[in-house]
């Protein structure tokens, strides 16, 4: 008790103290070195919280010690301390940090001085994406950070990109590990996350991931959201409006020219032209224009943000609402955010506080984007543009009968005047009218309500050391709404009765959590500095689904739709579901020491406990090292030289991967395999088999990753940055899922460790900031290369991908040891022949003919064997859809009030297949490259002659003829922008009030002829092949950020 | 007292840890959810007849297959045949059925990626449940036994398709240890024929001759003796085929003692869903309309779609429902009715119930009607989609209830007359069976020759999926299907998937090299 009163006694004294020293009021003004003020700089007394920010003429008041130290911080300048010594007036000019060296970055646990970071980290901030038009966070990576290959996959507002991280090097799952704010999330949904919320973004690439071991072999992407700062309550308001329009349509024969085709292919064939006079036709329906209008986009976001020493906020309001370029009337997106962060400091010793996010998101997705079984795109691809929209004089219909025809009538989609919208006599299948099923479509959407943040504790006992406790979680809830009425399309696509109606609902929730706990110690003795950190965390997810559908509600329309309607229990479909559980233990270690920031050794430790792992292998270790060497701080380096820094720094780290694999692979499971019908009608009764599902493999351990990393950071010329990473991630023990040859019966595959990956490559980052009197500029740029080879797949020759509807050999993809993952494999095509003659003199050394079923006007291939007729075996590798080549460039320049910004990126050295076209459908539309397709009186060309059954399978295989360079660039934003003068705004009592004009995906340089060359995912989930992905728009914005 | 509060909350905060950290065993040893593990499996009497249902599923396979497409066992079967095209929306709908259809069959693309992955399927798992019949605790004997029957009829039906198909194919009669799979190798044609006899016959006194309503679709006596009847039939065994058969058919017109065949009166009645495991059924392949099946059902159809399949494109009216133009009727086959082989110059009275003349449907009707590729405008009546069966819930197009009747007695009356006669047996009996035939659609008889037995069971027979069977075990496909291109000497059989020759002790069958 006595200790206390003592302790007590002296924390009084020393307020006393504080109180006794004398106190000032120091003023002053912050300015760069141009003399222009700088506004938002932080002004802190050295050595505690006490702390302010300069106002919007960069002038600062704070009341401090007259021995005191004050200390300037500014993100992008560097750091100024200034005694006060009794001045009352303290003006301060601010160097220019065009190192960016003291910048910390978050390296998972925790963070680090970016002079003393070894690995190869890629941080992309909040002011790299303030002047884009970033909807999605994973969006934001793209051309940003060298090695990240983002692709899109739909330009369908809130559609989630492909994310890969130097390379597909797992044969499962590449997606990189996402972090936000501590909780780790790895199943998508990060649309959720409002990017204008992101203070940063950090990608580790190399070993400096194995702080998060298994999971950390395809990168790991950390989300730092914003945080308060001490000072005065900051208000930003952004608003833009935009409006977005298709870039590209497609070229695709027109009415005359479809029955000119027509009636080429057919002949062809030796049949009878179909379409007499094709010019009466005319130009007929382009249904790219019937599908693409103008969508409008707007952003609102507030945020309000602020603190003190002992706490600080951050709250944000945001609201995104997007329509889309295809058929916008049923294309739309909104999303709602709100997020609240803080964090408070009671005690010295004791820091908590939380990160939480709330989304709210509702959508249409139903567009089957880069799928040729329907949707918009498809069907406008392929409809026959004979067929009217809207059908004004159904006896002059070829097919006038189906218009009429009493079963049908009563459920034709029509217009506002009763006219139906037009049916295809030509072109069935999933291929309807778009407009018509755009009805179809009313009253479906998709909704989710997103929950996701973290609570921690913080202490710190001793000076240095932290010890932390974070519980991190995120619930979802989402699901979708849908009502099919009855309808008639076509005969493949009805429903009548005595069908009914159905409404139909699903509820899915997921959950995720973690629970990390850390000790940190940091220490500096002399010029020895070391960080040491220990953990240890839990993760569980898990989920469920439910839903329903009712057959039969006694309406007619969408809007009357209601599950409150009673009916038969015959007639109400229930349905649930479990997701598998995973759970996930592990310990981990990172102890960091630096010499005077000159020598720096890192060593990283995780050890992970998985669910997913037969009980021999629950527990993989990963461990990796780090070292790097600031060579420029040598005293025999050369001073005053153009080197300004240059650090050189190494990493080598073994990285795990177990996204790739699904639960309980390890062990014998019996689960339903089919099903059989007893009993006759009244009675029947489908009964369920079980059996054994799959293949165990009770030896099944973590995938592998072996990767080394040696790189240079420099400064040159003051002012030019640039980073250059070489890199090898050698995976082996990947998880491959063998699927064992059929005799054997299972319909499963098992998973093997047999796999082997290796990405090799180059990344180099380059920054210049320079400044001209008022003039200044802001480069960046970067350029990676990436060589992907599969490296081993035990007994497997190949594993087969892709699917290519109506093809000959509709795996269209192979990896195979020494090619790169998922390459083309076809035939090389070689030439046409023009002569049969040319066709009976293609023939192997025993006289076979390579190509019997060939005619003049088609594709000669190579053969591989030399052994005649030419088969499956004579295919060859064409290309890989991955690029090779990725980069990035930010131009951004200022002038007195003004400010522009170009934004820009691209791919190189990969291939594309499109197959807009149904193989399948012989009626359906022609890209427009068919007019040029060989005749006897058109023999200059390299498009094959037209055939409805393609014997020489010209269009039916895959070959190089059919492949395009997947090669573009393209000019992501640009951006003019106004900020309003000083004055105006200290009478407006305003910080800054920026306007601008922005312009983003204005255009694309590609040799590419389809709607857009970034192509992936869709209903085969490959990359490289289109079969009509919805093109990414052009928005035209005009925005205005405010700052109060 | 803060210095030991900030240790206290510092020991705490590590115990905490500390103890998840020790009970983190249990916390990463999950239970697998709607599933079960499989060392506490096959321990009661309904898990272990849900094996047994495992292994019946593959039997009803519309979809799958190592390609994922249509695999209907009758519909590759007809394009092969000179029945039917394959048809659909082009040329290339569908390959595996056009590839056969045109006889381009490669070892990478056609109709094996089907039908070796969903028989070895059904092999498979006919394995499992024999490996666990005998240890599964409270299963009575008789369960047992019938169990054991089914798997081993189910076994052989496999094999049987398997053999008549590929021929060279590996001989696996137990679960395979994963060790071993890539060490299989292609058994002996008649290794691969014994084991088929010695299951059917191992299994015939242990089923029932006939099986309540409820139990429809389960394997019965008759249909192991009507399989095993055809085994020998392909085996060349005349004799022994006779015998078996004879068992089945009993007097020809009659009905059979015990098992209650007799053909049906009407003809057309033998397809009708609403006459579902009629007199004539022997072993039926059980469709339901009931499961409101949609596209996301696409592995688990038990609805016909073959039946939307047949049906003519962009065409509904009261009676038929519209479909995708598959399996157009030939010319042949149309004028093997008009113009009947016993001569008379009038329509065999089954075209009417077998042939939809749609032209000539289309136009009474005033309607029209999509061709369809290598349309003729004859479309197939037997399972033919009708507006009246239409489903009322889920992808109505998807779950038609119209069954197929693999083996039927009007089969086995002209399988046995064929034994007869190829056999030397008795004449006057082959003479019997297949007049019985005719004249239950009021046909006038015909003698028992070989040419008239095999013109017979093509127009009773036709578009069941037997007929390239017959062709080929007749020696008569090389003539026949000449039209088609088939190669004599290679289009016997099916290359086998190129997939199962990677890395396994596989050879490819004869003239399928590349």
């Amino acid at each position: 008790m006595r200790k206390t009163i003592t302790i007590l006694f002296i924390f009084l004294l020393s307020g006393i103290s504080v109180a006794l020293a004398q106190n000032i009021t120091v003023k002053g003004t912050v300015v760069d070195k141009t003399g222009t003020a700088l506004p938002g700089v932080t002004v802190t007394l050295k050595a505690t919280t006490i702390g302010t920010q300069t106002d919007a003429n960069g002038h600062f008041s704070i009341n401090v010690p007259v021995n005191g130290t004050l200390r300037f911080t500014f993100v992008g300048y560097n750091a100024q301390e200034v005694a006060v010594n009794n001045q009352m007036v303290i003006n301060v000019t601010l160097q220019e940090n065009t190192t960016d060296l003291n910048e910390v970055v978050v390296i998972g646990y925790g963070t680090q001085k970016k002079a003393t970071a070894a690995g190869a980290i890629a941080t992309v901030g909040a002011n790299d994406l303030k002047d884009q038009q970033v909807l999605r966070v994973d969006d934001a990576l793209e051309g940003r950070a060298a090695g990240v290959t983002v692709t899109s996959t739909s330009g369908a507002p809130g559609a989630a990109p492909n994310v890969i991280i130097r390379g597909q090097n797992s044969l499962g799952n590449s997606s990189p590990l996402y972090v936000v704010d501590g909780q780790i999330w790895d199943d998508g949904g990060y649309d959720s996350i409002n990017p204008n919320d992101i203070e940063s973004l950090s990608v580790l690439k190399d070993a400096s991931a194995a702080i998060y071991g298994s999971r950390a072999s395809n990168g790991v992407v950390l989300i730092t959201t914003k945080k308060g700062a001490i000072g005065t309550p900051k208000i930003t308001y952004n608003f833009y409006y935009g409006n977005q329009s298709v870039t590209k349509k497609v070229g695709l024969a027109d009415a005359t020219q479809y029955a000119e085709l027509r009636n080429e292919s057919v002949t062809n064939d030796g049949g009878t032209a179909p379409f007499a006079n094709p010019s009466q036709y005319g130009t007929g329906t382009n249904w790219q224009d019937v599908i693409f209008g103008n969508a409008p986009i707007m952003s609102n976001n507030l945020a309000i943000s602020g603190g003190s020493d002992k706490s600080n906020y951050f709250t944000s309001v945001g609201y995104l609402h997007q329509e889309g370029v295809v058929t916008p009337d049923y294309s739309d997106y909104k999303r709602m955010n709100f997020r609240v962060n803080t964090s408070s400091k009671p005690k010295s010793w004791l820091t908590y506080g939380e990160n939480f996010n709330y989304a709210y998101i509702r959508s249409t997705t139903n567009f089957n984007t880069n799928s040729v079984f329907g949707g918009p795109l498809s069907d406008a691809l392929n409809l026959d543009p004979l067929t009217p929209v809207v059908v004004t004089n159904i006896s002059a219909q070829p097919n006038a009968s189906t218009y009429t025809n009493p079963n049908y009538a009563p459920y034709l989609f029509r217009n506002a005047q009763g006219q139906p919208y037009g049916i295809s006599a030509y072109v069935a299948n999933e291929i309807v009218n778009p407009i018509a099923d755009e009805q179809k479509q009313i009253g479906n959407y998709n909704w989710a309500h997103n929950l996701q943040g973290d609570a921690y504790l913080q202490i710190e006992p001793i000076k240095g050391l932290t010890i932390k406790t974070d519980i991190a979680a995120k619930q979802s809830f989402y699901g979708s709404e849908s009502f099919t009425p009855l309808f008639y399309e076509n005969a493949n696509n009805s429903n009548l009765p005595p069908a009914t109606n159905s409404q139909y609902r699903i509820m899915q929730q997921n959950l995720e959590w973690n629970w990390d706990n850390t000790a940190t110690y940091d220490r500096t003795i002399g010029k020895h500095h070391f960080t040491v950190l220990v953990g240890q965390s839990s993760e569980e997810e898990s989920g469920y689904d439910v839903g329903d559908t009712n057959y039969g509600e006694p309406i007619t329309t969408e809007q009357q739709a209601s599950f409150n309607f009673a009916l038969p229990q015959t007639d109400r479909f229930g349905f649930g579901g479990d997701q598998q559980p995973e759970t996930l233990s592990s310990l981990f270690a990172r102890a960091h020491y630096d010499y005077d920031e000159k020598y720096i050794i890192e060593g990283i430790v995780r050890r992970d406990g998985s669910s997913k792992f037969g009980s021999d292998n629950v527990y993989g270790t990963f461990p990796s090292i780090l070292a790097g060497w600031v060579v420029t701080k040598e005293d025999w380096f050369p001073k005053n030289t153009f080197v300004d820094y240059l650090k050189i720094r190494g990493s080598y780290g073994v990285l795990g991967n177990e996204l790739a694999l699904s639960p309980f692979q390890y062990t014998p499971i019996v689960g339903s395999i089919g099903s059989y019908v007893y009993g006759q009608e009244g009675g029947q009764t489908l009964v369920t088999g079980y059996g054994p599902n799959s293949l165990p493999n009770p030896a099944l351990k973590w995938e592998r990753d072996k990767a080394t990393d040696i790189a240079l950071d420099a400064t040159l010329f003051h002012d030019l940055t640039a980073t250059i990473d070489f890199y090898n991630k050698a995976s082996d023990q990947l998880l491959l899922s063998v699927p064992p040859p059929a005799y054997a019966g299972v319909s499963g595959s098992a998973y093997e460790n047999a796999g082997g990956i290796t990405n090799k490559g180059v990344e180099v980052q380059l920054g210049y900031i320079k400044k001209f009197g008022d003039f200044n500029v802001h480069l960046n740029g970067n350029i990676a290369y990436n060589k992907n080879t599969v490296t081993n797949l035990n007994v497997l020759p190949y594993i087969a991908a892709g699917a290519w509807q109506g093809s000959n050999t509709p795996q269209i993809q192979r990896s195979q040891v020494g090619q790169a993952y998922d390459s083309f494999f076809g035939y090389k095509e070689i030439g046409i022949f023009q002569t049969q003659a040319q066709v009976n003199a293609y023939k192997d050394k025993n006289g076979n003919l390579f190509q019997p079923n060939a005619k003049p006007g088609d594709y000669i291939f190579q053969s591989v064997t030399d052994v005649g007729p030419i088969g499956p075996s004579d295919r060859q590798f064409l290309g890989s859809p991955l690029p090779p080549w990725t980069y990035g460039f930010n131009f951004a320049a200022s002038y007195k009030q003004f400010d522009i910004s170009v934004f820009g990126q691209g791919v190189w050295g990969n291939k594309l297949l499109q197959e807009y076209r149904r193989l399948d459908l012989s009626t359906a539309n022609y890209p427009i490259s068919a007019l040029n397709a060989w005749t006897p009186t058109n023999t200059n060309t390299n498009v094959a002659r037209l055939s409805d059954n393609d014997p020489n399978g010209n269009y039916k295989n895959l070959s190089s003829a059919l492949l395009q360079s997947g090669a573009y660039m393209r000019i992501k934003t640009i951006q003019v922008g106004y900020t309003l003068p000083k004055n105006l705004m200290t009478k407006l009592d305003m910080s800054r009030v920026h306007v601008y004009v922005s312009g983003d995906n204005l255009f694309t340089i590609t040799k590419y002829n389809g709607f857009d060359p970034e192509v992936w995912g869709g209903s085969n989930q490959t990359g490289g092949v289109d079969q009509g992905v919805y093109p990414t728009a052009r928005t035209i914005r005009v925005g205005v950020d405010v700052t109060l | 007292m803060k210095r030991r509060y900030i240790k206290y909350t510092a020991v705490s905060l590590l115990g905490m840890s500390s103890v998840f950290v020790s009970c983190k065993k249990s916390f990463l040893q999950l239970n697998p959810k709607g599933e079960f593990s499989e060392s506490s499996y096959y321990s009661t009497p309904d898990q272990a007849f849900a094996g047994l249902v495992a292994a019946y599923d593959p039997l009803l396979t519309e979809t799958g297959g190592n390609d994922q497409t249509y695999t209907d066992v009758r519909g590759p079967l007809n394009a092969a045949s000179d029945d039917c095209y394959a048809g659909g929306g082009g040329s290339s709908d569908t390959p595996d059925w056009q590839l056969w259809n045109d006889y381009q069959l490669t070892s990478s693309a056609g109709p094996q990626n089907g039908y070796w992955p969903i028989n070895f399927l059904g092999v498979s798992r006919a394995n499992t449940i024999l490996s666990k019949i005998a240890g599964v605790p409270g299963l009575s004997s008789a369960l047992a036994s019938r169990y054991t029957a089914e798997a081993q009829f189910l076994r052989a039906h496999y094999y049987f398709d398997l053999e008549r198909l590929f021929k060279n194919v590996p001989l696996i009669t137990a679960p395979l240890a994963p060790a071993d799979i890539y060490n299989q190798v292609q058994a002996k044609p008649a290794d691969v024929y014994s084991q088929i006899e010695n299951d059917l016959k191992a299994a015939i006194p242990n089923l029932p001759q006939t099986v309540i309503t409820s139990e429809s679709g389960r394997v019965t006596q008759g249909a192991a003796i009507a399989l095993l009847g055809k085994v020998y039939l392909y085996e060349q065994k005349y004799t022994l085929a006779a015998q078996e058969f004879a068992i089945i058919n009993g007097t020809p017109g009659g009905t059979t003692p015990g098992f209650g065949y007799a053909l049906q009166a009407s003809f057309p009645a033998i397809f009708s869903p609403d006459n579902k495991f009629n007199s004539e059924s022997i072993f039926e392949i059980n469709f339901t309309p009931s499961q409101a099946y949609t596209w996301n059902n696409w592995d688990s159809f038990k609805g016909s779609v073959y039946s939307e399949m047949i049906g003519p494109r962009n065409f509904g009216d009261a009676i038929y429902a519209g479909g995708w133009g598959f399996n157009p009727i030939t010319q042949q086959l149309h004028d093997a009715f008009t113009t009947p082989y016993y001569g008379g110059g009038v329509k065999d009275p089954r075209y009417g119930y077998t042939i939809l003349n749609m032209d000539s449907l289309a136009a009474l009707e005033h309607t029209t009607y999509q061709g369809s590729y290598e349309n003729t405008g004859f479309f197939m009546l037997k399972y033919a989609p009708l507006t009246k069966y239409l489903s009322t819930q889920g992808t109505n197009i998807l779950n038609f209830p119209n069954d197929y009747i693999e083996i039927r007695l009007a089969d086995t009356y002209l399988m046995e007359a064929e034994a007869l006669v190829q056999g030397g047996g008795d004449a006057s009996r082959a003479a019997a069976l297949i007049n019985a035939v005719r004249a239950r659609v009021g046909l006038a008889p015909v003698a028992a020759t070989l040419a008239n037995i095999k013109a017979e069971r093509r127009l009773e027979l036709a578009t069941e999926g037997h007929r390239w069977f017959d062709l080929v075990r007749w020696g008569d496909a090389p003539a026949t299907l000449a039209f088609k291109g088939f190669k004599a000497g290679t289009n016997e059989l099916l290359p086998i998937p190129l997939t199962d020759l990677a890395a396994t002790k596989l050879v490819q069958n004869p003239g399928y090299a590349k």
